[in-house]
């Protein structure tokens, strides 16, 4: 029914540039960013990276789901902004920006914040955008070809199947356990329906263990793959070009010492002051949603 | 007379850490090309020789056995699973268990992967299979949003595209709608009569099996008890009430007019004979 | 309006003129606009055994999901022994509505069978005593004596299905569901199955079955409404709908094979649409041995 909706995060099919473009080349450009955005200090190139990023998406038409997606950077994002202007990171002296009764805010995290930000912003759309625009089987296919071990490999695309599985059979036993006027709400209630779920996957994979045997699973000869994941010349050059671009910025950056540009960059008081209030704001809020949410359940 | 495809010595049969055998001095041979219908209560074991035929008993659920079970003249015992699997499909009850990948194609291609057939056979094998049980334009679907028919038609056909000489059906109905069950029974009867598979089906469903199967063994506590065609075996309602089984309704009638001395000639099974026996019967009567 | 009561007590409770009463119901899948029941009315009585057969897909699962109140309808409503299910929790609706589902592995999972069946009477206030009681008699009934004390899930499967049937007939409802009950099932446990539905009858429960099981159906409903594609097609006795050639072949069902034989011999000379191989037999005694035919004032 509406299984394949239920992860958040999954292949948006599509025939996009971006959908074409060759694992390996996509698993190039993540791996790329993660080093850059860990090698610098530098919040316009993190800026630069992040923009870039999610200019992709409109491309391969993703916008809405990898606004979805993102939406998990709202608590993170507020509290980590929060938590760097009351309590930078960074060596003292400290100065302050705004101040009442004991409660005094900074404005020295606040550049070191940003930096954090960029970085998990910049690595978790680019991130965002591979595996939505990859069949996670031709996914599974090129890291096999790198030499990720075939186990591993099936393990990790079996779990990505049986996510939504387990979601539905918990659905169906919490129905059950309701439909017998179990009482009560939050962990105890669910805890009774874990044995039927466990139970269930045992079973389960006690089958499928069966199944795969006999279909050869686990035989140590030479083994051969149906998906052909095939590398174009364009493959190549964006592959290569990424590669060059990416880390060689990142070495550029190493020997600036990061590139740190905080000294450029000065934020006024009371900027500092209010963004506080919004991202501590937005924070609370969030955990209020959560908790009016799951008490409401 | 060609050699047997299948053959059980002697075979006793105990899961490890129990004390009753699973299956008790079996001796039976299958030709090839036969359809065969096990039927028995739960508990009989009927899923024990399923599994003793690909292997999977004793190699992968250990137990104690005694005699032997040959497949195509090999010991399974001496045959890892994956070995077997060239030569003994199997599917199971639940079709959605058997699913590992992400799309129908890919389901098919698993066996062949693993053992190694090259990519210019696998592009011929699959489509070819796919069709073989119905599912041509399914390639690119994901097997867990199949409906149950469908599920189950593309387990067999991924333990198909390994070229089986047998195929095996563990009560591979009993989860699906009555369209699922005639989709699947008919693939396999196909199967049987067009490509010379020998079948074997453990199955509740006496109707059905009257229907298709050439051959009914009946087992009981783990022992054969009855073996011989569905004619013979449906004729004796009796014998099989006590054992807790039930003959197709068709035979049923005949037998309740039988113990009467109403009924003389021989036992349907199936719809057709006992409609035209009945007919005949009332119209000696009226005539 | 009072609190309601969670007690399942027949005689305090404010039973509604009919055991269900659904109007208009529709239900629509919040995501992906997917309609799984079009606009369905159905009526069922106080003591009516009722059977709802149709191809996967075709509403069956929804419709049922609809009475106990696991699903609420998008438009029209559902009024179970007199409540109307918008207004009610699952939990509030198990004292009128018993649920039994197919795969018992979803619903069982105290340490013991015996515990399993205390599990719903205590949830809806049943007394001590009473409770004792219901267990004994159901472990009695559905034959469970040798594993009372075993765990569920080291059971084999048909025993373990009865459990799961028990588990929701210690409960009492006044109204009981059953998702095909007899799947995976063999003939002794059926035969149990069997039973329970006449003795259901005899007490005067609402029971309600999905089945593919035709022989079943046959043997134990008095009414069976087929569903195809989210709607209601048909709504009579068995006999009028395992009669109904066109009916049958429509959505691809199979009238039980004594009904389809007697369609093609007695029928034509004025018998019964048999639905059992004992029926057609005793109408074909009554023709042969030359007495009259037994049951033609039996017909309907």
């Amino acid at each position: 029914m509406s299984m394949q909706a239920a992860l958040p995060v999954a292949l948006i099919p599509g025939n996009s540039i971006i959908h074409r473009i060759n694992p390996i080349t996509k698993i190039v450009w993540v791996v790329g960013y993660i080093v850059l955005a860990f090698a610098t200090q530098n919040i316009i190139i993190l800026g630069v990276m992040a923009v870039f990023a999610f200019m992709l998406a409109p491309i391969a038409g993703i916008t809405r789901p990898l606004l979805k997606g993102m939406l998990i950077l709202v608590p993170i994002g507020s509290s980590l902004i929060a938590l760097q202007i009351i309590a930078p990171a960074v060596e003292k002296p400290w100065t302050p920006a705004w101040e009442l009764g004991g409660f005094v805010i900074y404005t020295d995290g606040l550049y070191y914040g940003l930096v954090l930000l960029g970085r998990i912003v910049a690595s978790l759309i680019i991130a965002l955008v591979m595996v939505m625009t990859t069949h996670p089987s031709d996914l599974f296919t090129s890291l096999a070809k790198l030499k990720m071990p075939y186990i591993l490999n099936f393990m990790s695309s079996m779990t990505l199947q049986l996510i939504p599985v387990f979601q539905r059979e918990f659905g169906i036993i919490m129905s059950a356990q309701k439909s017998r006027g179990m009482k009560g709400s939050g962990f105890a209630a669910v805890l009774p329906s874990f044995v039927p779920v466990f139970v269930g996957a045992i079973e389960r994979v006690q089958q499928l263990a069966i199944s795969l045997e006999s279909r050869g699973f686990g035989s140590d000869g030479h083994k051969t793959s149906y998906r052909q994941v095939r590398a174009r010349p364009l493959d190549w050059i964006i592959g290569v070009l990424g590669f060059v671009v990416l880390i060689g910025l990142s070495v550029i950056s190493i020997l600036k010492g990061l590139w740190n540009i905080s000294a450029l960059i000065t934020f006024p008081g009371p900027f500092v002051a209010g963004l506080f209030f919004v991202c501590a704001a937005v924070f609370v809020g969030f955990l209020v949603l959560i908790a009016v949410f799951s008490f409401k359940k | 007379m060609p050699d047997p495809i299948i053959r059980f010595e002697n075979v006793t049969f105990s899961y490890a850490g129990t004390d009753e055998p699973a299956l008790h001095d079996i001796s039976l041979e299958i030709m090839p090309g036969e359809y065969v219908a096990i039927l028995g209560l739960n508990g009989a074991g009927k899923t024990t020789l399923g599994l003793c035929v690909n292997g999977v008993v004793p190699t992968m659920l250990a137990g104690d056995l005694e005699g032997s079970v040959t497949v195509g003249g090999l010991d399974v015992a001496d045959y890892p699973v994956r070995e077997m699997a060239k030569l003994v499909g199997m599917v199971f009850d639940n079709p959605e268990f058997q699913m590992s990948q992400m799309s129908a194609e890919e389901e098919v291609a698993l066996g062949l992967e693993n053992a190694g057939t090259p990519y210019e056979d696998m592009k011929r094998i699959i489509p070819e299979t796919l069709k073989l049980v119905g599912l041509e334009g399914f390639e690119s679907r994901s097997p867990l949003g199949l409906s149950g028919g469908q599920q189950q038609r593309l387990a067999i056909a991924a333990v198909l595209a390994m070229h089986p000489k047998v195929l095996i059906m563990d009560e591979p109905t009993s989860n699906l709608d009555p369209i699922g069950k005639q989709e699947v029974f008919d693939m396999a009867a196909k199967l049987n009569r067009e490509n010379g598979m020998t079948v074997i089906v453990i199955e509740h469903e006496v109707e059905v099996m009257a229907r298709y199967a050439d051959r009914v063994i009946v087992l009981d506590h783990g022992r054969i008890i009855m073996n011989g065609t569905p004619q013979e075996i449906f004729g004796r309602a009796e014998e099989l009430a006590t054992l807790g089984l039930r003959v197709p309704e068709a035979a049923a009638i005949a037998a309740i007019l039988s113990a009467r001395g109403l009924w003389k000639g021989p036992v349907p099974i199936t719809t057709e004979p006992a409609v035209e026996a009945i007919t005949e019967l009332l119209g000696a009567k009226n005539g | 309006m009072a609190e309601p009561s969670t007690v399942a007590d027949p005689s305090t409770m404010d039973r509604g003129a009919r055991a269900i009463e659904i109007r208009g119901a529709r239900y629509v899948y919040p995501t992906g606009n997917v309609v799984a029941l079009g606009g369905v009315d159905l009526n069922v009585d106080h003591g009516e055994i009722i059977g709802i057969i149709g191809q996967n897909g075709s509403g069956k699962t929804t419709l049922t999901k609809l009475f106990n109140g696991l699903l609420k309808p998008t438009e029209g409503t559902v009024v179970i022994n007199g409540v109307n299910t918008a207004e009610r929790s699952v939990q509030q609706m198990a004292a009128h509505v018993g649920y039994v589902f197919q795969n018992p592995n979803h619903q069982l999972f105290a340490r013991t069978v015996d515990d399993e069946l205390q599990f719903g009477p205590r949830n809806i206030g049943v007394p001590e005593d009473e409770i004792r009681a219901r267990v004994d008699e159901a472990i009695e009934f559905f034959g469970l004596h040798d594993v009372k004390e075993e765990h569920p899930y080291r059971v084999s499967f048909p025993i373990r299905k009865l459990v799961g049937i028990a588990s929701i007939y210690t409960m009492r409802p006044p109204i009981l569901i059953f998702d095909e009950p007899s799947t995976g099932q063999d003939h002794n446990t059926t035969k149990i199955i069997n039973d329970l539905m006449r003795r259901l009858r005899d007490e005067g429960t609402t029971v309600v079955c999905v089945s593919h099981d035709m022989p079943l159906l046959a043997d134990v409903v008095e009414r069976v409404v087929v569903m195809k594609a989210t709607e209601i097609i048909a709504d009579a006795s068995p006999r009028e709908v395992f009669a109904d050639k066109a009916l049958m072949a429509r959505t691809n069902l199979q009238a039980p094979q004594s009904t389809e034989i007697a369609l093609q011999t007695v029928v034509g000379l004025g018998g019964p649409v048999a639905l059992t191989p004992q029926e057609l037999a005793d109408d074909l005694v009554g023709r042969l041995s030359g007495s009259a035919p037994a049951s033609s004032t039996r017909k309907r």
